[in-house]
């Protein structure tokens, strides 16, 4: 045991001397996660969209003012008009709003379309609309009977404290069924560090061993009193440190600077990505044993966990994919450890689903590393 | 009692015989050197000597117990430094004599004070924070062979461990084989210079196409050749046959012929100057004779009709 300590902490020490290891590991990921969340960014959390809406308030009076403020209470992102491009639909709230419901009159709030706006954003913001007006109609009841039913002679002030008041009955609502899209820097940071992770541990434990084999390192330890499976699983250790390195510095700064909401079970999300690690690097040192190049080593390492990554969902969501890829994901690492993150970090999902993700990745090691250690030679 | 006892090894490699049934032994504070061209099995002897190649056939024996019967425990005894430069350019001479320290079983303390030990015997104290990258050839090749010493084993194999480097630094690394030795520690060394073999070792063997042709002490070998001196008689003997002179064979061992020379060395104890005299009378041109006590080089030459250095 203690030379299996010896040799991953060794390892890692010789990682960390060269220099590109810094840009690998931490430098282009992070790019990858901030460009990749940019551009992958939906408005609001994954579970609660907030589709974007222009309002036009047309009533100088206050009601139009407490109906924005409802609006926005009920979940809706109400667009400065210069930015009325990117609005999935129009409000238009009419100049006599105020006085014909003081009047006692009906008066007709308009909700328009706009070209090329997605169905489901359309649904949700009318879906609020209606919810707002509901709740709209139900202050002005509420402040009316303060009144002795005499609309006209409600204050901002009195329909504002109605407004305050908690709501008797209140709707909890969740997604049933199908889940939401991760999106922005809750898909990219895993996505991301899924790919990075496995892409550096397979390159370095590739060529590390390929290099050592060349440069007769391997050998020299194969002379001293070290078993066959001492050198394998030391090799792998210092690959899953150097992993660990990586993925706290990426749990931190996701955190703290991008603000992503790791879910309430940051150690299963570890867990996960450790042994996420375990199976990267015991690819590593199979694929550094089985072929002489490093050069050859590095390109196959490179090829691999691209397509892995590509195909396990980390450069878009596997929700989005056609049924094929979703099969083949099945198949892969890495769709399994996506499968398990944004269980843990989107769907805020306690342990007990992220299990059987964990359990399949832990078949995905213990066979790379059977297979490491059967082909590891000198 | 032989530290290390070497019976039959036999090693092929599809139909290439690379070792066969070399036997030899080495025992403590001496130096048992492995003498060949490149090519002629010394590494391979080794291999399996320290387990990176198990034997066709064969027993390999350290201090009294067959190899394979315990590997770790003969893996303890000896230190192997490898012909290739096995280290850690990326570290500094000392970590690297730490963690190979750690390697051999000894603990973090007991490393880092033998480092210490070990760079001072090598006159490396003063790099010792420096990447053994920006090392000479002369020291990386002594971190080399710090790298096997830390946990001072009884068994030295040294495969050819002053190749490519400057006479000086030969020199240096020679002498401190010479201070290993004269602690007790049994080494095997292989080499294919014929200078170091002849000041180094006690015994040598020599070996060739993967068979040891000879073995014994330098004198031994020498007299193989039939005294302590052979005669260089330079001639044109293009047409020469020394079969066909009177009687020369019965007198005369021929250990090489070429175009332009004849060494050979004299049957019996018989005086030089009567030697000379005999050779001035051949029936060919003599143009010069010169005496030269036979080296290493003639002893291989004689067994393999053919020189080391070719």
């Amino acid at each position: 045991m203690k030379r299996i300590l010896d040799i991953g902490h060794n390892d890692l020490r010789l990682f960390f001397k060269s220099k590109s290891a810094y840009i690998w590991l931490f430098a282009m990921p992070l790019a990858f996660v901030y460009f990749m969340g940019f551009a992958n960014r939906g408005p609001g959390d994954p579970s609660n969209r907030r589709p974007p809406v222009l309002v036009e308030n047309n009533d100088t009076n206050f009601l139009g003012r407490a109906l924005l403020d409802e609006l926005d209470t009920q979940g809706m992102w109400l667009l400065d008009p210069t930015n009325r491009e990117s609005a999935a639909r129009m409000i238009r709230i009419p100049e006599d709003f105020s006085r014909r419901v003081m009047a006692g009159e009906q008066s007709k709030v308009g909700f328009f379309k706009r070209d090329g706006s997605a169905k489901s954003d359309a649904m949700l913001i009318e879906v609020r609309l209606v919810r707002a007006l509901i709740a709209m109609n139900s202050h002005l009841l509420e402040a009316a009977a303060q009144t002795d039913n005499a609309p006209e002679s409600i204050t901002e002030e009195q329909l504002r404290e109605v407004m305050k008041k908690p709501n008797p009955v209140a709707l909890d609502a969740k997604f049933a069924g199908r889940k939401p899209v991760p999106s922005g820097f809750a898909f990219s940071l895993p996505g991301n560090l899924v790919l990075y992770l496995l892409m550096n541990l397979m390159i370095f434990g590739g060529a590390s061993v390929a290099a050592e084999r060349r440069n007769g390192v391997i050998r020299r330890l194969m002379v001293h009193p070290v078993t066959n499976l001492e050198l394998v699983m030391g090799k792998i250790y210092g690959l899953m440190l150097l992993g660990a390195v990586q993925i706290g510095f990426f749990l931190v700064v996701g955190k703290l600077v991008l603000g992503v909401n790791l879910g309430a079970n940051v150690p299963a999300v570890t867990l996960t990505l450790l042994v996420l690690a375990w199976v990267g690097g015991s690819l590593g040192v199979l694929v550094g044993s089985v072929f002489a190049s490093e050069d050859r080593v590095v390109g196959l390492c490179v090829l691999v966990s691209l397509l892995m990554g590509a195909l396990g969902g980390c450069w878009w969501p596997l929700e989005i994919a056609p049924p094929t890829l979703q099969k083949i994901a099945l198949f892969l690492p890495t769709g399994w450890a996506l499968k398990g993150l944004h269980q843990l970090i989107s769907f805020g999902s306690g342990f007990g689903p992220a299990v059987i993700p964990l359990i399949v990745l832990l078949v995905f090691g213990l066979s790379a590393n059977l297979l490491a250690a059967r082909f590891f030679r000198s | 009692m032989s530290l290390l006892r070497v019976q039959g090894l036999f090693k092929a490699f599809a139909a290439i015989r690379a070792v066969d049934s070399v036997s030899f032994e080495v025992r403590p504070g001496e130096v048992y050197g492995l003498l060949g061209p490149n090519g002629a099995g010394k590494t391979t002897t080794i291999s399996m000597i320290s387990g990176l190649l198990k034997p066709d056939a064969g027993e390999v024996v350290v201090a009294g117990t067959p190899f394979w019967s315990d590997p770790q425990k003969a893996k303890r005894i000896m230190g192997v430094v490898p012909q290739e430069l096995a280290i850690y350019e990326e570290l500094t001479g000392r970590e690297n004599l730490e963690f190979w320290g750690r390697m051999a079983g000894l603990s973090s303390g007991d490393a880092k004070s033998r480092a210490t030990e070990l760079l001072e015997a090598l006159t490396l104290t003063d790099r010792a924070k420096d990447v053994v990258k920006t090392y000479s050839g002369g020291m990386k090749r002594r971190i080399n062979l710090g790298c096997a010493l830390l946990h001072r084993p009884q068994l030295l194999l040294l495969d050819e461990p002053t190749v490519g480097i400057d006479p000086q630094a030969r020199l240096n690394i020679l002498e401190f084989i010479r201070s290993l030795r004269a602690s007790g520690t049994a080494i095997l060394y292989t080499t294919h210079y014929l200078e170091e073999a002849e000041t180094l070792c006690h015994r040598i063997g020599i070996i060739d196409h993967g068979r040891l042709l000879a073995e014994g002490t330098l004198k031994e070998l020498q007299e193989r050749l039939g005294g302590d001196r052979l005669f260089v008689l330079e001639a044109d003997l293009k047409e020469a046959a020394p079969e066909s002179w009177d009687g020369f064979l019965s007198r005369f061992r021929v250990i090489q012929k070429t175009e332009r020379q004849l060494v050979v060395s004299a049957l019996g104890a018989r005086d030089p100057s009567e030697c000379l005299k005999d050779l001035l009378g051949l029936p060919v041109r003599v143009e010069n004779v010169t005496l030269k006590r036979p080296s290493l080089n003639d002893v291989f030459l004689q067994l393999t009709g053919r020189e080391l250095r070719e």
